[in-house]
């Protein structure tokens, strides 16, 4: 795409590629950030849903009686008052049909799935009454389905009476060039690679409220997309989009959760409208570990062929996705395809063949996740070639740099059809290498008089596909983005946009952005985002496409603005429009810079003294930018291949461990990323993306865990004395380096960074404790790597007989 | 997460607090609230009548003497942290005071409810076994004291009867000489133990001559390692610690499995967590 900075424009400050100070934290650091939750309306009703305690039933009765009597209820509703809003849409033709209600109507599928809503005067008393409608409550339990295997084993309980099993899809691709280099390799192994269930768990939980006046339901959600909220409020209820507003206002992150559109989102607006009383629904964080998605659980089942050179001839894998009771919109199944597309990373590795397989289960539906599906891929393709090193006695860095792609060898097409149309995956992983010695020896001197501590290093190469297709995710929605922008009478610049921003930097970016585009300050730019009445259409924030997104429309609309620009300056100057230059927001002749008029001038001109227009012009000076961009798909291609993403990311991560071989203690001494997101239009967003997703990485790698009783699908956690999170004593100090791979085919040469962060710490822990625990001949297969997990490897390898000095 | 409806009152001496306790079917306690409270929001307890015992005078003092540390009831553990005088009295209650929660957690929750609340995780019931510590117990039949080791019964289950307030608590100093270390596995910084020990050690000539040794996060309240104690007597730095994780083992056989770990882990990390407070020890003693 041929968009730019326009050339006739001279800055003597460029704001893109600076770190411009965020413009977005004032609030949420001074108290002042107004989040869902600090929305008060005069009358507003406070909803409280009542959610299931069994993992699967079919429910009998709901008596409603006694919380009805509660002083201070208005009402309670269920399933059947519900009967005149419209299912959710199941858009994915090959993916079985869950054909949700916002409330469960006969059958609940997991522990925390919404059957009742109960509205009260105030939070206490709907809690109250929620406690009176789940005693009344009459279950007829189902048996239920924990795991993958439960769920497929014949005869399995059905969670959806109209499917044939548990298996929502199954693609099963077969490429006989991996058979033969199954035929012609000197060695295989099989392996099976889990990584266990998780959420995004923003700071914020979700929340709801609605409100009808004079016609225009108002929806405040907290949600990564308000427009996608918007049409399907808009279909469900009824109702024509126009008279449907949904408004994000700060949000407290959202990391993947917040994409999807929730029962509460249909249910909180269908109580206002039909109680003709604001009513709001905010969710507290008991609710939040049940009812906001889960994701990352996957099974990896796989085979491997390999030379005695370490040369991998080819891999075939399976994965499986755990998808919960499957009863989220969007459907939670595409990270796993994500997973597939992604597994081979940076390697130049065509001999993959990868089965895709989504199955339900008695468990939170799981969903979206920062990485959707990334890491789970880059785990398990480390993990082999971790293996393959150890088994045919190769270096592991070796073996790596004789898999990456070389410089040069981009565009590179992928085994799925992602194709990765630049970057620096040797040149990255090399600098990280260089950067990871002085942090090994560091460690190896700290511990050498320690005969307890061991210390090992963990290895991660990864793509990141950025700006993706969303048909893909949500078989309706596609993949470009719009802006808007305006200058005023004033001279003042508005940019509005249909993305999100909770908390990437979104609004600087856009400011930075207009700001070179039309030779003003970014101070002199205000930007609105988030509120479908005041932006235009737009899918939201998520999929790393924010930065180029907001790249392309906003450069898209900035262009046409100053096309009709430089015709009235050229007017008002009485020159032509082809001499006008704009000099540090000042429109003058080339090779004069008096006399000169204001973008204040143009605007007064545009839109109160026509007397200035040229004869004929349109009044006005607003411009909009609707942005795809190129080479992004969004179906598969004859072969069954895809680029569904508009570029791609790369990066290294290689971490320095310690693992106290007592007690099984493991500590990140230091952790080390080298990053490429192309053109970087502010260094600081991108660092903190790269901290944060670490930060996150982290999390899987050694800390959360959503557990579930396996032989009741009841959840073995309940707060955060279950779920783990680690706080700022537990993720490490991070060195973190950049390489710069413009996307060749994007304005800008912009690329998205906001997941690469989350992709490696599974991989690079795992590989870093087996490393250093080498001499046992450890070699762990699934995450969190917890002192337990530690332990018990140690103990099985010990077990086993190859005990230390053997 | 709002608690049910319950009452509430603030009495300024303890014979109220006393007659409020007795006046209510399900009445608590209220000092730092920082396990009740959560409790009540997450509905998992049952609470008619809520007694703040946070301005009653003189119940949140810290006395020092020679002899010990004596804490009332409504004394914060920052409290004990921070004061001058305490640690160098009862070492040990600065060393497991770092391990409770954060900053926030210490500023409101108070030792004795930590005591009271008796979760079999939590470090102050295992020192207050370990040192011989004695709670003083006021109730609607008077007052009586009870010695640390009759306090805990089981997981949040203590002797106190309804109606019931520990008014104080007093850790006796330890043996001169000696060397008190709390050291614990916990899966991040300020969480509960997943297994841990209270090790107050006497050294001699590069031998340990005795120790108190009581651990924490294996059992339904503090376990007491009395095997251990036995096979640790006389153990110096060159022997082997086989010895020691073999009584560990024998002593704590009834450890817990839970999502956080299994038994053989905690087993197999006090064992550890013994082995290195005698190592620990041993240096101390050489270097004093």
């Amino acid at each position: 795409m041929s968009l730019d900075i326009d050339p006739h424009i001279r800055h003597s400050t460029r704001h893109i590629g600076r770190s411009v100070p965020r413009r977005e934290d004032r609030g949420p650091l001074t108290g002042r950030g107004r989040y869902v939750a600090d929305i008060k309306i005069a009358g507003m009703l406070e909803v409280v849903l009542v959610r299931s305690i069994e993992a699967h039933a079919r429910i009998v009765s709901i008596d409603t009686s006694e919380a009805l009597a509660v002083e201070g209820v208005q009402a309670v509703f269920t399933a059947a008052d519900l009967a005149d809003v419209k299912t959710f849409p199941d858009y994915i033709p090959y993916i079985g049909p869950v054909r949700q209600r916002p409330l469960a109507t006969d059958t609940v599928r997991y522990v925390g799935a919404p059957y009742a809503a109960v509205v009260a005067d105030d939070r206490y008393i709907a809690e109250d009454a929620a406690a009176l409608v789940a005693a009344g409550t009459t279950y007829e339990p189902l048996p239920t389905v924990a795991d993958l295997d439960q769920a497929l084993a014949p005869g399995a309980p059905k969670l959806h009476d109209h499917w044939e099993s548990n298996c929502s899809f199954d693609v099963a691709p077969h490429k006989p060039e991996v058979d033969r280099a199954f035929e012609q390799a000197d060695h295989t192994f099989t392996e099976t690679y889990v990584s266990q269930r998780q959420t995004g768990l923003p700071m914020e939980t979700r929340g709801v409220v609605a409100d009808i006046t004079d016609g225009t339901l108002t929806v405040w959600s907290s949600t990564q997309s308000p427009h996608m909220v918007r049409s399907t409020v808009a279909l469900m209820l009824g109702m024509p989009e126009p008279q449907v507003r949904v408004v994000h206002p700060t949000i407290g992150g959202g990391f993947g959760t917040k994409t999807h559109i929730y029962p509460e989102d249909i249910v909180v607006p269908w109580i206002a409208r039909r109680l003709d009383r604001p009513a709001r629904w905010i969710e507290d964080r008991m609710e939040n570990l049940v009812a906001s998605v889960h994701a990352r659980e996957q099974r990896h089942d796989v085979e491997v062929a390999y030379d005695d050179d370490g040369t991998i001839r080819g891999v075939r894998c399976a994965s499986t996705l755990d998808m919960g009771s499957g009863e989220i919109f969007m459907p939670g199944t595409a990270p796993v395809f994500v997973t597939n597309a992604c597994i081979t990373g940076g390697y130049d590795f065509p001999n993959m063949q990868a089965r895709t397989t989504g199955v339900v289960t008695n468990k939170t539906p799981s969903g979206a996740y920062r990485g959707f599906g990334i890491p789970e891929g880059a785990f398990v393709m480390e993990r082999i070639i971790d293996r393959v090193a150890r088994l045919t006695g190769t270096n592991r860095a070796d073996l790596r740099l004789r898999m990456l792609l070389q410089p040069g060898q981009t565009p590179y097409v992928m085994h799925g059809g992602g194709r990765l149309d630049s970057g620096s995956h040797t040149e990255s992983f090399e600098q990280g290498l260089e950067m990871t010695q002085p942090a090994l020896e560091r460690a190896l001197a700290r511990y050498a008089d320690d005969p307890d501590v061991r210390v090992g290093v963990g290895y991660c190469n990864y793509v990141e596909p950025t700006s993706p297709s969303y048909h893909l995710t949500t078989g309706h929605w596609g993949g470009g983005d719009a802006a808007t922008v305006r200058v005023d009478p004033d001279g003042s610049v508005r940019v509005a946009a249909g993305l999100s921003s909770f908390g990437q930097g979104a609004e600087t970016v856009a400011a930075q952005l207009a700001a070179d585009a039309l030779g003003v300050s970014p101070e002199n730019v205000t930007v609105v985002l988030g509120d479908t009445e005041r932006a235009p259409y737009g899918l939201g924030s998520w999929g790393s496409r924010g930065a180029m997104m907001l790249t392309g429309s906003v450069l898209l609309a900035s262009e046409r603005l100053m096309d009709k620009a430089r015709a009235i300056a050229a007017h008002m100057l009485e020159a032509a429009e082809a001499d006008i230059v704009l000099t540090d927001g000042a429109f003058h002749v080339a090779g004069s810079d008096q006399p000169s008029v204001s973008w204040a001038e143009v605007g007064t001109a545009a839109w109160i003294r026509y007397v200035d227009l040229p004869d004929g012009m349109e009044p006005g000076l607003e411009t909009s930018g609707y942005f795809h961009p190129e080479n992004l798909q969004h179906q598969l291609d004859d072969t069954g291949k895809i680029n569904a993403a508009a570029s791609w990311s790369n990066g290294a991560h290689i971490g320095v461990v310690s693992v106290r071989v007592s007690t099984g203690e493991v500590r990140i001494e230091d952790y080390i990323v080298v990053h490429d997101c192309g053109t970087v239009i502010n260094p600081a967003l991108v660092e903190g993306q790269v901290h944060g997703g670490v930060a996150q990485g982290i999390a899987g790698a050694m800390y959360e865990h959503f557990q579930y009783d396996p032989d009741t699908a009841n959840p073995r956690f309940a707060s955060f004395m279950d779920y783990l999170v680690p706080t700022c004593a537990e993720v490490p100090r991070m060195e973190v380096d950049h390489f710069e791979s413009p996307a060749p085919e994007q304005p800008l040469g912009v690329k998205g960074c906001g997941e690469g962060g989350t992709v490696g710490p599974p991989a690079v822990v795992a590989g870093a404790v087996s490393d250093a625990l080498s001499e046992w001949g450890v070699d762990l297969t699934e995450c969190p790597v917890t002192p337990v997990a530690v332990r018990a490897a140690i103990r099985s390898a010990e077990a086993a007989g190859a005990g230390a000095g053997s | 997460m709002k608690p049910a409806p319950f009452d509430y009152c603030r009495p300024s001496t303890v014979t109220e607090a006393l007659e409020a306790l007795s006046s209510a079917e399900s009445s608590r306690v209220l000092a730092g609230g920082q396990s009740l409270v959560p409790a009540m929001n997450f509905r998992l307890t049952d609470v008619s009548l809520l007694v703040d015992i946070n301005r009653i005078e003189g119940l949140a003092s810290v006395d020092c003497d020679p002899g010990g540390v004596t804490v009332g009831a409504a004394a914060t553990q920052t409290r004990v942290l921070e004061h001058e005088g305490a640690a160098g009295v009862v070492g040990g209650l600065r060393a497991a005071l770092r391990h409770v929660g954060h900053l926030q957690i210490r500023n409101r929750g108070t030792v004795c409810g930590s005591l009271a609340h008796a979760d079999p995780a939590a470090e102050l019931p295992a020192l207050a076994v370990a040192s011989g510590a004695m709670l003083a117990v006021s109730g609607p039949d008077g007052e009586r004291r009870v010695d640390a080791a009759d306090f805990f019964i089981g997981p949040f289950w203590t002797a106190l009867e309804d109606g019931e307030l520990i008014t104080e608590v007093r850790f006796p100093a330890p043996p001169p000489g000696s060397v008190t270390i709390v050291d614990e596995i916990s899966r991040r910084a300020g969480d509960f133990a997943v297994a841990g020990l209270v090790a107050i050690v006497e050294a001699d000539g590069g031998a340990v001559r005795s120790a108190s040794l009581v651990g924490f996060g294996l059992g339904g309240v503090p376990t007491r390692l009395a095997t251990a104690e036995a096979a640790i007597r006389g153990w110096a730095a060159d022997h082997p610690a086989d010895t020691i994780a073999e009584a560990v083992m024998a002593d704590t056989a009834d450890a817990f499995d839970d999502i956080h770990a299994t038994s053989w882990y905690r087993r197999e990390a006090v064992a550890a967590l013994t082995a290195r407070a005698a190592r620990r020890a041993l240096v101390a003693e050489e270097a004093a």
